[in-house]
């Protein structure tokens, strides 16, 4: 990569300049794309070809109208919708393209707008700024060149980060000048979309410098925390990392979608296959009879053969049947799914108003799905738990104080101005006042001993920036008992206890780690040392050090620290001496708390038979102590396994012996390589499972997972995973998440739902059937990955019991009814082929036949499809098991299908064969003959719209207003458009278009005909309702039960509520949290982050203790060991 | 101040409207097919349709109706009729019936023609209503294959169906003795739909018809122009030609009738068709053999859901019945069923 604007003709040809296009089209180009798109489906292509045969005169059975009519209506909504969201796009774009950034142009700062900002320009980014392209910082307003960025845009963390330049170009720091004759060039990588990897170099002054992620600011972030900073551009426009990101989604389908395609393709095949029994019927005709009677009909003959004739007469019948596949199904569906989303963002019951959190449906296309989830697969921090640590018991000096709770006394919060803070135990404070040394000790040791950064909002509001939320809790904890930690700098850190402010000396800062799983503050004032051990419950501890001691130890820690190969394993050794001979203060407990509802939804979900599984990358108590407080275990289980193998043969012998345990020894285990034929039986479906009885958990750790993963293991693994209760996985990576998701996927045949709120949640929510979003605490990556977002984990039971429920419930609804509607419409025309010669006439008028699917018949089923209840939310909630037919496919499958289809062709039957017996020999009540083609077409049309509204009626089993207006609104609007259709002012204008004038008036004032309609409508109806009764008399489902309870339910008000209690039976209740990750512990004490006025010179003992060149180095290490960590990870796995 | 009032305005704006609309709640009813809805339903609605089918087998059997098929009466005509060069050839052809029963008020009269495809797809749309409105009888559009001559001058009437008009015609005689004749008078007013008659068939508007239709000539199988079609009444001419209105309306199905006259209630007749001998005296003009066809002659009478038609009242009928049979099925399961509920929760 060249820099420079001097070099600008060269850059044009190279480099895209920072304009961005999300947009696809603009004005000219949206007809001829937006309709290239829409015909790439198959649908609209099917009806396109549908469109150019009818345009063949001699296959022409069907004026073009009744295709183009509805494929515009279908290509019109979809353009409308893709043009509006296009219109917003552009309107953003134009938004982000006209932002306004500082650009060094000849020796000057200038504003320009973002879209004209090159490849190679020097930015200057202020506070707060969004930054306009990938940068290479070269200088900031901090010390050191370091800045703080936000990148919540990019991948929705919301905490700080750090970014820092090179030494060299840092030192350019304002000066205009030497900044406009920057010369460097660098080379990197090309645009890619890995966020937390940039590779490449920087050739200066002869030098050449490695550039690597830490010195770059991407594009989406924002500078915070630094008044300014400059940066040359590398990536712009599409080049960045967020437009490179910005890529397609995977595109999921539900199982109905891909029912309805193999659906779609039989009627297809079973179109062609009507077609072709036509076409020999046409082709026997025209030699029997047709041949004959042709002298009379046609002067010149076409169609001379009658094979050929038979050929055309199968493209007549194709275009007349096609309606067996009649384009608004998928623009139905979609409206179905639309309404479904809709309900599921109005949902006043999934809002949480403590966030002012809307529940949303991300994906509008997978609303029935959420009725069929089997596997539910959990994250737990954040999830199940609402990740705001709070500080809860404490036991200092051997007392307990805290949540104690004794029936007997009732216990009165201690209430806290700040944050909401509640401790249940007065005797704390009482002892505070008292002025206890040990406890003022503690609460000082928590005021001190953290990495936490207090901000001084104005009006002296002390805003803590933590990095943990558990440290965060501690601090808060000490501030409320009156050890309020106000500021730090590198040297010192004020403390104000009980109204006296203190500063303490630091002179050392150990920070914590997993190894030592502690972290010590060395600071002076009596000279003391203060360590926490283990952040789980927090022991706090101290040591008094002298200052002999401590220079001593501080040597060795500098040679520790000038040590090249093991520096690592000494600076350990020379904490481990520090940090030992501690007395003991006390401890501290930090709840994570469950969230609200979680113990009910959990089982409410078992209930309704949805098995779930916690992923979590917590440790294994962490993980079981929530399992236990969440109810998923419980001490009344027959087994809890837990497989914590470290080889896969120790996994192989831990799998082994829980599966004696669960088949008893005599079932023994197979060879764990046999695993083809053991895949096959689980596919097959489990009948094993249902003769273990008994609960059982089964409790697995990261490093077991990846064994149990692996192909010779997953299918015993799987296999005892499904028969337990309880799943959970702890201490997994987030792309073993995805790798068990996949698994139940795939060999289970299961619809699954993976939850989580996390950036570690992303891979499983991406690879589930369904993922759904914590909109919480750890910031809106997982939301924005997911397919529904809602605030609390309490929603899902909702989300599945009532919007999935009644989602699938009536999307199945929808498609046997639509698959039924245009059978009987359809096949008329194959009855009535027997019967005029095969000649591809159609029964009914043309407009009909437009009209049919898209006016007066779409708004009833659509209404069904979007409002219809078979029982009432509450009851969905309160009888889980009414989940089930969902999960076991039940409302709409194949065999459904064919049911669906044979209502249809029976219904086609009696709506030909009834007006035929009639017509054979009619005459009218004033003896005119009204046998002829237009009215038995009106009378056919009108028995069909009178029988499938009687249908949909039947099958509506929730009337609302919308309802009523739409069925009775359809048959009114048949009876209108008809004689309007009719009438003498129309015929006048478009003779040939409307032939049939009179005929309503004529035919639909005969008895005799509204005695076929009668007649046909019973015949249709009446086996369907006698079916439907006896159905819910002899097997009635828990659906018609729960109808009928209703029924008694909605006369004897008021509603008693079934909710049954979950019983509690375990006896651990509560997870305790901590963290995992190094804190900023080098930063604080190198002094890089504090703002150079804020720095205090200083006396005493404590400089920095690394200088400045070996911190960064350090942290730069620290970074890539975490990234190549990950990357091992990924492969082995892999 | 202004900032909170901002808060809670726009925390009212996040939260979803509590109407019943969005929040699913819509008054509704909610629909079940329970047995006291579903049993007495079938039980009635069987009961109207055993009554009704009863109804009308009775008021198809009080219908009189003879129907003569006079093909093989008539086969030296129709023999001729099989070779095109005879076209001009006249062959009439008398068929003696008799009707056992007087047929009272108003009698019509048929033609029924079996195996004839009045249905066909092509066939059907091989005319041109604008020509036929007569406000340009030269546009033959869509009107293949009889659009023009060879000579390329407009047919007029065009089309197909037009082309294939029934033209035999059909007189009725009475014969009260065996030697007096009396010919039944015969209206060929009031056989077609008013629609058709004054809406969708129209003459040119001029003076004299046979100028009116200058410029067009006669479809190829008609013997007469269109304006010549009936010499008694020059009314009956033209577009508006009455027969040619009834051809017009084709038949939905292969074997169809077309009412032909209406019997003139005068003299004998003012009472219907007194019972006796009668003859058809047909001009045999329209060829069915060459298609296996035939042709066919229908007195009828007519009640008040029309004319015969036996299959309605059989088909009202049975399904009567086969509903008293499920309804006395279905009651008889759920009283078991009751019993059973009962018995299993008790």
């Amino acid at each position: 990569k060249v820099d420079h604007r001097e070099k600008k003709e060269f850059e044009l040809l190279q480099f895209p300049n920072n304009r961005i296009h999300t947009s696809k089209y603009n004005v000219l180009t949206f007809l001829p794309i937006n309709l290239f798109e829409q015909f790439q489906r198959v649908a609209n292509a099917y009806f396109l070809f549908l469109l150019i045969l009818q345009l063949i005169p001699e296959i022409s059975s069907l004026s073009w109208f009744t295709t183009i009519v509805p494929l515009v209506l279908v290509l019109t909504i979809t353009a409308v919708k893709d043009a509006t969201d296009d219109y917003f796009r552009h309107k953003s774009d134009n938004q982000v393209n006209n932002r306004l950034s500082e650009v060094l142009i000849n020796g000057r700062l200038q504003s320009e707008k973002w879209m004209n900002v090159m490849a190679g320009d020097i930015i200057k980014l202020e506070n707060n700024q969004f930054v306009a392209a990938d940068l290479l910082l070269l200088s900031s307003s901090e010390p050191h060149g370091l800045c703080y960025i936000e990148t919540a845009e990019l991948d929705g963390e919301t905490n700080l980060k750090v970014r820092h330049a090179l030494p060299v170009t840092s030192e350019l720091g304002t000066d205009i000048s030497r900044l406009a004759k920057f010369d460097g060039v660098v080379a990197c990588e090309p645009p890619n979309n890995k966020l937390d990897k940039f590779t490449g170099d920087l050739s200066w002054k002869d030098n050449k410098y490695p550039l690597n992620n830490e010195k770059i600011i991407l594009r989406g972030c924002v500078l915070r925390n630094t008044s300014w900073c400059f940066g040359m551009v590398i990536f712009a426009g599409p080049d960045t990392k967020l437009m490179q990101n910005s890529g397609k989604t995977k595109f999921k389908r539900t199982s109905i979608d891909r029912l309805m395609n193999t659906l779609v393709l039989w009627i297809f095949g079973f179109l062609v296959c009507m077609g072709i029994i036509l076409a020999i019927g046409n082709s026997i005709w025209e030699h029997q009879v047709g041949d004959y009677f042709r002298a009379f009909l046609f002067q010149d003959e076409v169609v001379k053969n009658s094979i050929f004739s038979g050929f055309l007469t199968f493209w007549s019948y194709i275009i007349i049947l096609n309606t067996v596949v009649p384009i608004s199904l998928y623009v139905s569906v979609e409206v179905i799914r639309l309404g479904h989303s809709y309900f599921i963002n109005w949902d006043r019951k999934m809002y949480y108003s403590k966030k002012e959190t809307l529940a949303e449906a991300r994906t509008t296309t997978l609303n029935e799905e959420l009725g069929q989830i089997e596997y539910v697969f959990s994250d737990k921090t954040g999830t199940l738990t609402q990740n705001i640590m709070t500080f809860n018991k404490c036991s200092i000096n051997g007392k307990t104080y805290g949540k104690l709770f004794s029936p007997l006394k009732k216990i009165f919060p201690l209430l806290f101005s700040y944050n909401k803070f509640q401790f249940y135990d007065h005797s704390l404070v009482e002892s505070i006042k008292l002025g206890d040394p040990k406890v003022h000790e503690f609460f000082r040791l928590l005021a001190l001993c953290h990495t936490v950064m207090p901000e001084e909002k104005n009006e002296g509001k002390l805003i803590y920036q933590v990095q943990s939320p558990d440290e965060g809790a501690l601090v808060t904890a000490a501030r409320n008992f009156g050890f309020i930690f106000k500021s730090r700098t590198p040297e010192t850190i004020t403390v104000e206890e009980m109204g006296k402010v203190v500063t303490y000396q630091l002179l050392a800062f150990l920070d914590f780690n997993n190894i030592r799983k502690r972290m010590s503050v060395i600071g002076t004032n009596d000279t003391f040392e203060f360590g926490g051990e283990g952040l789980r419950t927090l022991a706090i501890a101290y040591r008094d050090l002298n200052e002999e001691y401590f220079k001593e130890w501080f040597k060795l820690l500098e040679e520790a620290n000038r040590e090249f190969d093991k520096r690592d394993e000494c600076i350990a050794a020379a904490y481990e001496e520090i940090e030992k001979d501690m007395m003991l203060l006390g401890a501290t407990a930090i709840e994570d708390k469950l969230q609200d509802g979680v113990i009910e939804t959990i089982a409410s979900l078992s209930l309704a038979n949805i098995k779930i599984w916690v992923l979590t990358g917590d440790k294994q108590e962490t993980a079981m102590n929530i399992g236990y407080s969440c109810n998923m275990l419980t001490d009344d289980m027959n087994e809890v396994f837990i497989i914590s193998g470290h080889s896969a043969a120790e996994v192989w012998e831990e799998l082994k012996k829980a599966k004696e345990i669960l088949f008893g020894r005599s079932t023994g285990f197979t060879n764990g390589y046999a695993f083809c034929e053991k895949l096959q039986e689980l596919k097959r479906g489990s009948t094993v499972e249902e003769s273990v009885t008994g609960d059982y958990a089964l409790i697995i750790n990261g490093h077991s997972l990846g064994h149990a993963l692996e192909a010779n293991l997953q299918s015993e693994f799987l296999e005892i995973a499904c028969i337990c209760k309880t799943v959970i996985c702890c201490r997994v990576t987030p792309l073993q998440k995805a790798q068990v998701v996949e698994l139940v996927k795939e060999y289970r045949k299961a619809v699954t739902l993976a939850i989580g709120d996390g950036a570690n949640d992303i891979s499983m929510i991406k690879s589930a059937h369904i993922g759904v979003g914590i909109s919480g605490q750890e910031g809106m990556q997982a939301v924005l990955a997911s397919d529904y977002s809602f605030a609390q984990f309490r929603y899902l039971q909702r989300l599945l019991l009532v919007h999935g429920r009644w989602s699938y419930f009536r999307m199945c609804k929808f498609l046997c009814y639509f698959f039924y509607k245009n059978f009987a419409f359809t096949l008329v025309h194959f009855w009535f082929g027997f019967f005029c010669g095969f000649s591809a006439q159609t029964v009914y008028d043309q407009w009909f036949i437009t009209l049919f699917n898209i006016v007066y018949t779409s708004l009833p089923i659509l209404a069904m499809g979007i409002f219809d209840q078979d029982v009432s939310e509450q009851n969905s909630m309160d009888y889980p098991n009414l989940y089930r037919p969902g999960q076991l496919n039940l409302l709409f499958n194949k065999s459904k299908f064919f049911i669906c289809i044979a209502h249809g062709v029976y219904t086609s039957f009696a709506l030909f064969f009834i007006p035929y017996g009639v017509f054979y020999n009619l005459a009218g009540e004033d003896g005119k003959h009204i046998a002829d083609y237009q009215s038995f077409a009106v009378t056919i049309a009108t028995s069909l719209v009178i029988v499938v509204s009687v249908q949909i009626a039947l099958d509506t089993s929730y009337w609302t207003v919308i309802n009523h207006v739409f069925i009775w609104g359809s048959v009114a609007t048949y009876f209108s458009i008809l004689f309007t259709m009719h009438s003498d002012g129309i015929f006048d204008v478009f003779p040939n278009q409307f032939p049939f004038v009179g005929n309503a008036r004529h035919s639909l004032t005969q008895k005799n005909i509204w005695l076929v309609i009668l007649l046909t409508t019973v015949v249709s109806v009446m086996p369907v309702i006698a079916f439907r009764f006896i159905k819910v008399d002899l097997y009635p489902t828990l659906s018609d039960q729960i109808r009928q309870l209703q029924k008694v339910q909605d006369k004897a008000r008021p509603l008693k509520s079934h909710r049954r209690q979950p019983r509690r039976t375990s006896s651990r209740r509560s997870g305790y949290a901590f963290a995992h990750q190094e804190g900023y512990g080098e930063l604080i004490t190198s002094g890089k982050n504090m703002r150079v006025k804020n720095l205090h010179p200083t006396s005493g003992l404590g400089k920095t203790m690394y200088n400045s060149t070996s911190w960064i180095e350090n942290l730069c290490k620290k970074t890539t060991d975490t990234v190549n960590s990950f990357s091992l990870d990924r492969t082995v796995k892999l | 101040m202004e900032r909170n009032s901002n808060d809670v305005r726009g925390l009212l704006s996040r939260m979803p409207d509590n109407t019943a609309f969005k929040q699913q709640r819509l008054p509704a009813w909610r629909s079940h097919l329970t047995a006291w809805a579903v049993l007495p339903g079938f039980f009635t609605t069987g009961a109207f349709f055993l009554g009704m089918g009863i109804l009308l087998i009775l008021s198809a059997k009080s219908v009189k109706e003879i129907e003569i098929t006079y093909t093989s009466m008539c086969s030296n005509c129709a023999k001729l009729r099989e070779n095109a060069s005879n076209f001009y050839k006249e062959c009439t052809c008398s068929v003696p019936f008799f009707i056992p029963e007087k047929m009272p008020g108003n009698v019509y009269m048929y033609y029924k023609l079996h195996n004839f495809y009045q249905n066909l797809r092509r066939y059907t749309i091989s005319r041109n209503n604008r020509q036929l409105l007569g406000e340009d009888i030269t546009n033959v559009e869509n009107c293949a294959p009889f659009q023009r001559d060879s000579n390329g001058i407009p047919i007029a009437p065009c089309g197909a169906i037009a082309n294939s008009m029934f033209n035999d015609t059909i007189l009725l005689s009475y014969y009260p003795h065996s030697s007096t004749r009396i010919n039944v008078p015969l209206l060929s007013s009031g056989i077609t739909w008013w629609t058709d008659k004054h809406i969708k068939f129209q003459n040119p508007r001029s003076n004299n018809l046979p100028s009116a239709f200058t410029g067009t000539t006669k479809p190829p199988y008609w013997r007469k122009p269109v304006y010549q079609l009936d010499p008694e009444n020059p009314e009956n001419n033209g577009f508006l030609n009455n027969d040619f209105i009834v051809w017009m309306r084709v038949a939905a199905l292969p074997t169809f009738k077309k009412l032909y006259r209406r019997i003139h209630r005068t003299g004998p007749f003012a009472n219907g068709l007194p019972a006796g001998n009668y003859s058809f005296d047909i001009a045999y003009n329209f060829p069915v053999t060459v298609f296996k066809g035939e042709k066919g002659v229908v007195l009828s009478t007519v009640t008040w859901s029309g004319g015969s038609n036996l299959f309605l009242g059989i088909a009202y009928l049975t399904t009567g019945a086969v509903m008293w049979l499920a309804a006395f099925s279905m009651t008889a399961v759920h009283l078991k069923m009751k019993k059973r509920n009962i018995v299993s929760e008790s």
